[in-house]
C-alpha cells in the first residue's frame, strides 16, 4: 500500500478488537454471497395484512396519489408545455422546441422520458 | 461542499464511562456518531461502501465513506461503485452496514473487546421488524453492545426545536430527507403514526433530475457531472419558486430578469493555439519533398519497365531460336525434339511467340491503334484464325476436338467483345445526339432551357433517391424514424419484403384444402417472383441513375452557379457535424442553469414531474391532519401553526414560502398557519438524540440483549420511544 493511503487509513482493517465475530468469520472468502432481501421482499415477509389497519406501518404510512392535476411542464425547457408530440410522446413549450425534439436522437428522447419514468423499458 | 465529513480517529474513547451511550444517526445519506450529551457528533461520513481492487497488489479492498478523490486513484474501481445499505429509507444489506459500523466506531476510538457503551440509533419512521431485529442483533453479536435504542431522526429534531422553542408540543414536521419525505403530526410532544404519511422522494431525487438534465442538456460535458458536484451545484444554486409557471414564463420571455436568475458555471478552457499559416520556406520544402518522392517512384517503375522487357526480349529469341531448329529437324523426330523444350505442338509455340511479342510490345509502350488494327485483323481472318470450328464433330480426332472446343470459345469470347464495343459505341452515339439536340433547344432559349434541366435534375435527383432508400430502408422513408423500434420488417427492403409474403402465403396456402396448384399455367409464375434475384425495378434505376449523370454533368457545363447534391446518406452527418467543424470557443464550455435552479425542486411539491405518483410537500399535511384519529379543528390549527421542517432539503431557499402558500390552499379559510426551519436542518436530529441520551431516564427506553430474546418479535415490532422524558 501506499504510504499517504495508509497514513489516513483509507483502507478498513479487516480486524477490529471490538468485534465478538469478525467480518472475514461471518462472510467467508469464497462462500457464496447473502441473498439480503429487498426492501420489496420485506415488506412482503411483514405480513402486514394480518396486523388492525388503524395500526401505522410501513406501507400504510405511504402518501396517497396525487389530487391536483399533472402538472404539464416542456420535457426539455422546463418551460409550460402546452403541446405533445404524438411521435416521440414528449411534451413541448413551442414551435423551437418542437425542432428540437425532432432533432433530437432516439437515445436522448428515452432518456428524457424516463425522467418522468415514461420511457418504453424493455425487459 | 458544505458538508463535510469528519473522520478523524478520536482518542478519548477510554475517557467516558460505559453509561455514556453513544449515539447513532444512520440517515440514507449521513452517517453521524458521538457522544451522548455533546453538541457535535465526533465522527461523520457519507454512509457508502466502495469495495475496489488495490491496483498494485490486487486484493480487495474496503473503504467506508468519502475520501480524497486523489486517493482514489491507487484502486480500481470500474467494477464496483459506491454502494449502499439501504433500499429507500431502510436497511437491508447488513454486510454493508457493519463495514459502515466497524469504520465508525474504530474512528470513535473504540479499543477493548467490545462496545460497551448504550447505543441510540435512529431509524426510519414504521421500520420493518425484519430490519430492526437485524439491526438489533447486529448490535448486540457482533459488536457486544449491553443496551439499544431506537428512534426516529425527524421526532429527534423535533424535540429539540422544541426545546429551543421553535415549535410548540403540537405541531407537524414535514422531513424531506435523503430518498423520502416524512410528514409526521405531533401531539403533546410525541409523534402520531397513525397520522403519518411519507412519499418517495427526496434529495436523492432532486440531485439526480438535475445531473439527468444537465447530462442531456450538455452531452460533451457529461463527465463533468459527477453526483458530487451535481449536489454541489443544487445546494449552492437551486431555489423553491413561489409559483413555478410564473417562474417559468419569466425565463420563457427571457430579459433581463431571467438573465439575473441565470447562473453560469465556467469550466476551464484554454483558447486553442493560432494556427498560423505555413511559411513561403515550408510549402518549398515540402514540395521538393514531393518532387523527389514521385521521382523515385518514375525510376522505380522505368526500371521494372524495362526489365520486364528485357526478359520478354530474351524469351522473344528463344522461342525464335526453337522455331529455327524445329525448321532443321526432321519430320519424324519433332516429337522427341519437342518433348525436351515442353512444348507439345509447332502451333503451340507459335502461339505463345505471338503472345509474348504482344506483351513486348505492349511493354514498350508502342500505340494501340496498331494493336487494335491487329484485333480488326485477327477479326477479319475468323475462319482462318478458327479453321475447326465449322467442321463437324464426326470427322475430327480426339486432339482436334479439344483444338476445336478451345477454337470455339475464344471466338465466342472475342464476339461477345466485338458486340460490347459496338453498344459502346451506339451508346456514345446516342448521348452525342442528345447533347447535340440539348445543344440546339439551349442556343433558341438559354433560360428556359436551363430552367427545365434544373427541374428535371431535381426530378430525378429525387427518383433516384427515392429509389436508393426504398432499397435500403424499406417503406419507412421518413427519415426521422424516432419512436418506432427497429423491427424484422424494417430492416428488409421492399423486394426482399415482398418475396418473404409470397414465400409465407404459398407455404401456408399449400398446407390445406384441396392442392390445384399447377392447374393453371400462371401459378408457375410464382416462382419467378420467388427467385432471389427478381428485382425487376433495377433496369429502371440504372436508366434513370446514367440519365442523372448526363443532367448533372451537362449542368455543371452550362451554369457555373450550379453544385450536384451530395449523396443523402453523406448529407445527414454532414449536418450534424458542422457545429463542430467551428472551432470551440468560451461559451461552449458554459455550464448554464437557469430554470434547473428551480426546476429540480419542484418535483419535491410535484413528484409527477419525476414519475412518482404521490401527494407532494404541501398536499401532505392536508393528508397527514385527515390521517388523525380526532377530527378536532382547534387542534388542527394548533398543528397548522406549528409547521416545523428538517432535513437537507429544507435548505432550498423559498421553500417555507411556498409550503405556506400551499398550506393555506388546503386549509380553511383564516386558519392560522406558521412554518418553521429547523435550527439546523442537517444536524439538529442527531443533536437531539443526543440530548435525549443524556437525559437520565433515557436507560428506562434501552432494551438489553436478554429482552431482545426473551420479548419476541412481536414485541420488538410493537417497541417505540418515549420522545417525552
Amino acid at each position: 500500500m501506499e504510504p499517504e493511503v495508509i497514513k489516513v487509513e483509507l483502507v478498513l482493517p479487516t480486524h477490529m478488537s471490538f468485534k465478538r465475530i469478525q467480518i472475514y468469520e461471518k462472510y467467508p472468502k469464497g462462500q457464496s454471497k447473502v441473498r439480503w432481501k429487498q426492501l420489496k421482499q420485506i415488506l412482503q415477509a411483514e405480513n402486514y395484512h394480518n396486523y388492525p389497519p388503524d395500526e401505522a406501518n410501513y406501507v400504510n404510512i405511504e402518501s396517497p396519489p396525487s389530487m391536483h392535476p399533472c402538472k404539464k411542464i416542456c420535457d426539455i425547457t422546463g418551460f409550460e408545455a402546452p403541446y405533445h408530440d404524438p411521435r416521440t410522446n414528449l411534451r413541448y413549450a413551442n414551435a423551437d422546441v418542437f425542432k428540437l425534439v425532432r432533432s433530437l436522437p432516439n437515445e436522448h428522447v428515452q432518456r428524457y422520458l424516463a425522467l418522468r419514468k415514461a420511457a418504453v423499458v424493455l425487459k | 461542499m458544505p458538508f463535510i465529513s469528519k473522520i478523524q480517529r478520536q482518542t478519548d474513547y477510554d475517557l467516558f464511562p460505559s453509561s455514556t451511550p453513544i449515539v447513532i444517526d444512520n440517515g440514507a445519506s449521513y452517517f453521524r456518531i458521538g457522544w451522548a450529551g455533546e453538541n457535535e457528533p465526533r465522527v461523520v461520513f457519507r454512509n457508502i461502501v466502495q469495495r475496489p481492487r488495490h491496483k498494485a497488489t490486487g486484493e480487495t479492498v474496503t473503504i467506508v465513506g468519502d475520501h480524497d478523490p486523489a486517493l482514489l486513484r491507487y484502486f480500481d474501481c470500474t467494477r464496483s461503485g459506491p454502494r449502499s445499505a439501504f433500499d429507500s429509507n431502510v436497511v437491508f444489506q447488513f454486510e454493508i452496514m457493519e463495514y459502515i459500523l466497524d469504520f465508525a466506531f474504530d474512528r470513535l476510538g473504540a479499543n477493548g473487546s467490545r462496545i460497551d457503551h448504550p447505543v441510540l440509533i435512529t431509524e426510519c419512521v414504521c421500520n420493518p421488524v425484519q430490519s430492526r431485529s437485524k439491526m438489533a442483533e447486529l448490535l448486540f453479536e457482533t459488536y457486544g453492545v449491553p443496551s439499544v435504542a431506537f428512534g426516529v431522526d425527524a421526532a429527534f429534531s423535533y424535540k429539540y426545536n422544541q426545546q429551543h422553542g421553535i415549535c410548540d408540543k403540537d405541531g407537524l414536521a414535514i422531513c424531506p430527507g435523503f430518498t423520502t419525505t416524512h410528514v409526521i403530526p405531533f401531539v403533546d410532544g410525541e409523534p402520531v403514526y397513525k397520522g403519518c404519511c411519507r412519499t418517495n422522494i427526496g434529495g436523492y431525487h432532486v440531485t439526480d433530475h438535475l445531473k439527468q438534465l444537465l447530462s442531456l442538456k450538455y452531452p460533451h460535458h457529461m463527465a463533468r457531472f459527477t453526483w458530487e458536484k451535481v449536489e454541489d451545484l443544487k445546494m449552492e444554486h437551486c431555489y423553491v419558486a413561489l409559483d413555478y409557471a410564473l417562474e417559468a414564463q419569466l425565463f420563457q420571455k427571457g430579459g433581463k430578469e431571467a438573465e439575473d436568475k441565470s447562473r453560469c458555471w465556467q469550466l476551464p478552457w484554454v483558447p486553442p493555439p493560432m494556427e498560423e499559416p505555413p511559411s513561403e520556406e515550408e510549402i518549398a520544402r515540402k514540395a521538393a519533398i514531393r518532387e523527389r518522392q514521385g521521382q523515385r517512384l518514375r525510376e522505380m517503375a522505368e526500371a521494372k519497365r524495362s526489365s520486364r522487357i528485357n526478359e520478354l526480349e530474351n524469351q522473344l529469341h528463344g522461342l525464335e531460336f526453337l522455331l529455327q531448329q524445329l525448321e532443321q529437324v526432321q519430320q519424324e523426330e519433332i516429337q522427341s525434339f519437342l518433348s525436351e523444350t515442353g512444348y507439345v505442338s509447332k502451333q503451340e509455340i507459335e502461339s505463345t511467340l505471338m503472345k509474348v511479342s504482344q506483351s513486348l510490345r505492349k511493354a514498350k509502350g508502342e500505340p494501340k491503334a496498331e494493336q487494335a488494327e491487329n484485333e480488326e485483323k485477327a477479326d477479319s481472318s475468323t475462319s482462318e484464325k478458327y479453321p475447326l470450328v465449322n467442321v463437324p464433330d464426326n470427322v475430327l480426332t480426339p486432339e482436334q476436338l479439344k483444338e476445336k472446343k478451345r477454337q470455339v470459345f475464344l471466338k465466342t469470347t472475342t464476339e461477345g467483345r466485338q458486340r460490347a464495343k459496338q453498344k459502346r459505341f451506339e451508346e456514345e452515339l446516342e448521348r452525342e445526339k442528345k447533347n447535340q439536340q440539348d445543344e440546339e433547344r439551349r442556343l433558341e432559349n438559354p433560360e428556359l432551357y436551363l430552367d427545365q434541366m434544373h427541374s428535371k435534375y431535381k426530378e430525378l435527383y429525387e427518383k433516384v433517391e427515392q429509389r436508393k432508400r426504398l432499397k435500403t430502408n424499406g417503406g419507412h422513408a421518413n427519415g426521422n424514424n424516432l419512436s418506432g423500434g427497429v423491427g424484422r420488417g424494417e430492416r428488409l427492403n421492399a423486394a426482399q419484403r415482398e418475396r418473404m409474403r409470397l414465400l409465407t402465403t404459398a407455404a401456408f396456402d399449400r398446407g390445406k384444402g384441396e392442392d390445384t396448384f399447377g392447374a393453371k399455367d400462371e401459378d408457375w409464375q410464382l416462382y419467378k417472383l420467388m427467385s432471389k434475384d427478381n428485382d425487376d425495378d433495377d433496369d429502371g434505376a440504372d436508366v434513370d441513375e446514367a440519365e442523372l449523370a448526363r443532367v448533372c454533368a451537362r449542368l455543371q457545363e452550362i451554369d457555373p452557379t450550379f453544385v450536384p447534391k451530395p449523396e443523402l446518406t453523406a448529407a445527414q452527418p454532414a449536418t450534424a457535424e458542422a457545429p463542430r467543424a467551428r472551432p470551440l470557443t468560451k461559451e461552449d464550455f458554459q455550464i448554464v442553469l437557469g430554470v434547473e435552479r428551480f426546476r429540480c425542486p419542484e418535483i419535491l411539491f410535484h413528484p409527477n414531474l419525476v414519475g412518482i405518483d404521490q401527494a407532494g410537500f404541501d398536499e401532505m399535511t392536508g393528508v397527514s391532519i385527515r390521517r388523525l384519529p380526532s377530527k378536532d379543528g382547534a387542534l388542527e390549527d394548533r398543528l397548522t401553526s406549528s409547521v416545523f421542517m428538517t432535513g437537507g432539503c429544507c435548505l432550498f431557499p423559498g421553500i417555507s414560502e411556498r409550503l405556506e402558500a400551499g398550506i393555506r390552499m388546503l386549509r380553511p379559510c383564516g386558519s392560522p398557519i406558521k412554518v418553521v426551519r429547523a435550527l439546523d436542518p442537517v444536524r439538529d436530529a442527531w443533536r437531539g438524540a443526543s440530548v435525549y441520551a443524556a437525559n437520565l431516564q433515557f436507560p428506562q427506553q434501552t432494551f438489553s440483549r436478554a429482552d431482545y430474546y426473551e420479548k419476541g418479535e412481536d414485541w420488538l415490532r410493537r417497541y417505540q420511544l418515549r420522545y417525552t422524558l
